[in-house]
């Protein structure tokens, strides 16, 4: 227990330290710079939770077995969404400052001005503020029922789930477009891809998924979760490994069609980022979100075999974070990283850790009342 | 001592039971053990011993070698062989290999996983294997699950393995005969599998003959030859002005050469010919002269062109003294910016182009009005 609570320390104290960049590096940086980390740090928050809460729903809506003894970590993780909340009402602040859509020179924009309502502050926030409802009605509905489900031991959360389930995944296309559109691309208005919703939302899964295997292989580290074998592992690396091609294959399509048709709007989003230092991020970005995790998982074997697994979450959480970074700060110019990006994500990372860390010491390890429990454990492949 | 049986069939009623007595029969050691279920059983590889299959391993490096193949097959067409730049993109862009290095990846693997299945691993073709015509098999498909010693010698103990499989439990215990397994490529299958297809193809042959003798109008695909079109120098109603052929937009140059006479006809006067008379570069001009200047200026230079009366217009005669006296700049200046009626040829010729012309026009000047030492043979 001792460990424990001197990992807790360390995690509070990097918050701290993390806490002082943050309030620094506004004072250092300026705004823009300040608000791009905020946001990146809002996104990947919410697009972890979101992740989680679609593997929990996913479950539910094909009426998964193998799932449940796992599935009260991506329930845990899910949690994230609440201090998301917070976290995505300052992130408003940034709107004006990052998003040229919701300035004031918008108006003359010969594009923008056309989109003037949609892209204003005031709409902006209504839209978040019914993502952030819908989120929370959703992890009421899924998590919250399955949590009073351990005493009540009731089937009739299950029924409930399973119907609640497809509303769901309209809520969710709904939430994950509005977080690409209007927090990602909204910061580049005049370039546009239809597909980017849809990659923000591989990004996410798997951001979830990873994130779920590595919970789950710490918690077994600790002897908890007796009854996880390498059956359950093989169906989170398979379904990791099956959404970095899927990542890739909408990645490249979006490119390879802009690469194509050269049209400037379009392009120009590119050349940004396939010039000077972006270049390598770019390239460093395929390398490590799919080459690598490819390459990593191919064999049957090695997505059972937890220290692979591990590995590869790790690789996969870090290669989300390059996402988003790539996605959002070659608006500032060329690559930024220094004490700024440093704080945030020791701030954030810090936060997010122990706001994980507590919800794994609340309640059951499994979803102790729901029938199909035991056989999830029986699960074989 | 010919081989009297293939294996021994023991017929179990759940498969569980069938599961217990696996590590029995495997214990005996009688031969090779191997189960028939109706599905997939939860564990009965672990059970079974079976090895690793390596299929996994020969798919990955079939279809690494098939995204090579794409890869190297289409850099060598579109960068190596036939150099074109489509779509303004460079030669050999790797982007546009992707979509087809994805296919035939995943058509190499999947023709390796499945042949590689049944005919590396499985061996087939192998018609009628012997438990499909046991007794169990109607079984087999449905509810019972069979667990079989097979033989894997000349030795075979067929009476030990079926008590081994009557003591782990089994219902009904069956002996399979060996298969037939003479070798069914004979002479005579081959000659008859031959003479079929050359038959079934005289057949397609002959009816392919008559059926285009009978329907000669019936062309074939003619989408390509029909498709709405622009011709040279032919009418088309697709432009207001009803020609097929348009003037290039204002500025247009043909690729890599920008037009270096850009000033007046008389500023140009001062440009050289940077071209050597040599027998290549007047085969050059002579192309180009024919292709984009015959049809008016006529084929010796005269203006007396083939499009000289459908259009009334006047060309230039080449032979007039005024051209004759033509500095090469000049001519070369009408060819880049046109001249009256005379289009701009910059957007169809290079600048060599251009310059070999200005020579092969001298050519014909020299020939219509040759001087006495031009009558002189040449020694060899």
């Amino acid at each position: 227990m001792s460990q424990a609570k001197h990992t807790a320390n360390l995690l509070w104290g990097a918050v701290a330290l993390g806490a002082l960049g943050v309030a620094g590096s506004y004072a250092a940086t300026g705004p823009e710079r300040f608000w791009a980390n905020w946001v990146m740090w809002f996104v990947l928050l919410f697009t972890l939770g979101l992740g989680a809460l679609f593997i929990v729903a996913l479950e539910h809506l094909v009426n998964a077995k193998w799932s449940v003894p796992v599935r009260r970590i991506p329930e845990r993780i899910a949690t994230l969404l609440i201090p998301a909340v917070p976290v995505g009402l300052i992130a408003l602040a940034a709107v004006p400052v990052l998003y040229p859509g919701a300035r004031p020179e918008a108006a003359h924009h010969p594009i923008l001005a056309g989109k003037a309502f949609w892209l204003s502050l005031p709409f902006f926030s209504v839209r978040t503020l019914i993502a952030f409802a819908l989120c929370l009605l959703a992890l009421w509905m899924l998590v919250g029922g399955s949590l009073k489900q351990d005493a009540s031991k009731d089937p009739a959360f299950n029924l409930r789930a399973r119907k609640f389930a497809p509303a769901f995944m309209a809520i969710f296309a709904l939430v994950i477009t509005l977080v690409a559109f209007d927090w990602l691309s909204g910061l580049t208005p005049e370039w546009y891809s239809d597909i980017f919703g849809v990659y923000v939302f591989a990004g996410a899964f798997l951001s979830g998924l990873a994130a779920t295997a590595l919970a789950v292989l710490s918690l077994q580290d600790e002897g908890r979760l007796e009854g996880v074998r390498g059956d359950h592992l093989y169906n989170l690396g398979g379904f990791l490994f099956a959404f970095t091609v899927f990542w890739s294959y909408i990645g490249f399509a979006q490119y390879m069609l802009m690469w194509y048709a050269n049209l400037p709007d379009e392009v120009i989003w590119y050349k940004v980022r396939l010039e000077g230092a972006w270049r390598l991020i770019t390239l460093a970005l395929a390398g490590l979100h799919f080459v690598l995790p490819f390459f990593a998982l191919v064999t049957r074997d090695s997505k059972k075999d937890p220290r692979r697994l591990r590995r590869v979450a790790y690789l996969m959480l870090g290669a989300h974070v390059l996402d988003i970074y790539w996605l959002i700060f070659p608006i500032l110019g060329a690559p930024r990283f220094s004490w700024p990006e440093l704080s945030f994500a020791l701030f954030f990372l810090g936060g997010i850790l122990l706001w994980i860390r507590s919800a794994m010491q609340k309640g059951e390890d499994m979803p102790v009342g729901d029938p199909f429990l035991r056989e999830g454990l029986e699960f074989r492949l | 001592m010919p081989e009297t049986s293939y294996a021994v069939l023991g017929v179990f009623e759940t498969p569980d039971a069938l599961m217990k007595a696996i590590p029995k029969a495997r214990a005996s050691q009688l031969g090779t053990v191997e189960a028939y279920t109706p599905y997939p059983i939860h564990g009965i590889d672990e059970a079974l011993g079976l090895r690793k299959s390596p299929l996994g391993g020969m798919v990955l490096v079939m279809g690494i070698l098939g995204a090579l193949t794409a890869f190297g097959f289409q850099y060598w067409i579109s960068a190596v062989d036939y150099p074109i730049i489509t779509g303004g993109k460079a030669v050999g862009s790797w982007e546009a290999f992707i979509p087809i290095m994805f296919e035939v990846t995943v058509l190499f693997a999947t023709f390796t996983a499945g042949l590689g299945m049944l005919l590396l691993l499985n061996r087939l073709p192998f018609f009628g294997h012997p438990v499909l015509s046991s007794k169990a098999i109607t079984g087999i498909t449905r509810d019972r699950y069979a667990l079989a010693l097979e033989a894997e010698n000349e030795a075979f103990d067929a009476a030990a393995a079926a008590r081994i499989l009557q003591e782990a439990g089994a219902t009904e215990v069956e002996i399979l005969p060996a298969p037939d397994r003479s070798p069914f490529l004979t002479s005579d299958y081959i000659l008859r599998v031959a003479g079929g297809i050359f038959t079934a193809c005289l057949g397609a042959g002959l009816v392919m003959y008559f059926a285009i003798k009978l329907f000669p109008v019936l062309a074939p695909m003619k989408y390509m030859q029909d498709q709405p079109r622009l011709n040279a120098q032919k009418p088309s109603s697709f432009f207001k002005d009803g020609h097929g052929m348009q003037r290039p937009v204002a500025g247009t140059v043909a690729r890599g050469h920008l037009p270096t006479a850009t000033g007046t006809q008389d500023e140009s006067a001062a440009l050289v010919n940077p071209l050597p008379r040599t027998k290549e570069i007047f085969a050059v001009g002579r192309q180009a002269y024919k292709n984009r200047c015959e049809v008016c200026h006529g084929a010796v230079g005269d203006g007396m062109g083939s499009l000289t009366a459908a259009y009334g217009a006047k060309p230039a005669n080449l032979h007039a003294q005024q051209f004759r006296d033509y500095p090469d700049g000049k001519i070369y200046w009408a060819i880049v910016n046109g001249k009256n009626a005379m289009p701009s040829h910059a957007a169809d010729l290079s600048e060599p182009q251009r310059w070999a012309v200005v020579h092969y026009v001298r050519a014909l000047q020299r020939a219509q009005n040759a001087k006495d030492e031009d009558l002189k043979v040449v020694a060899p």
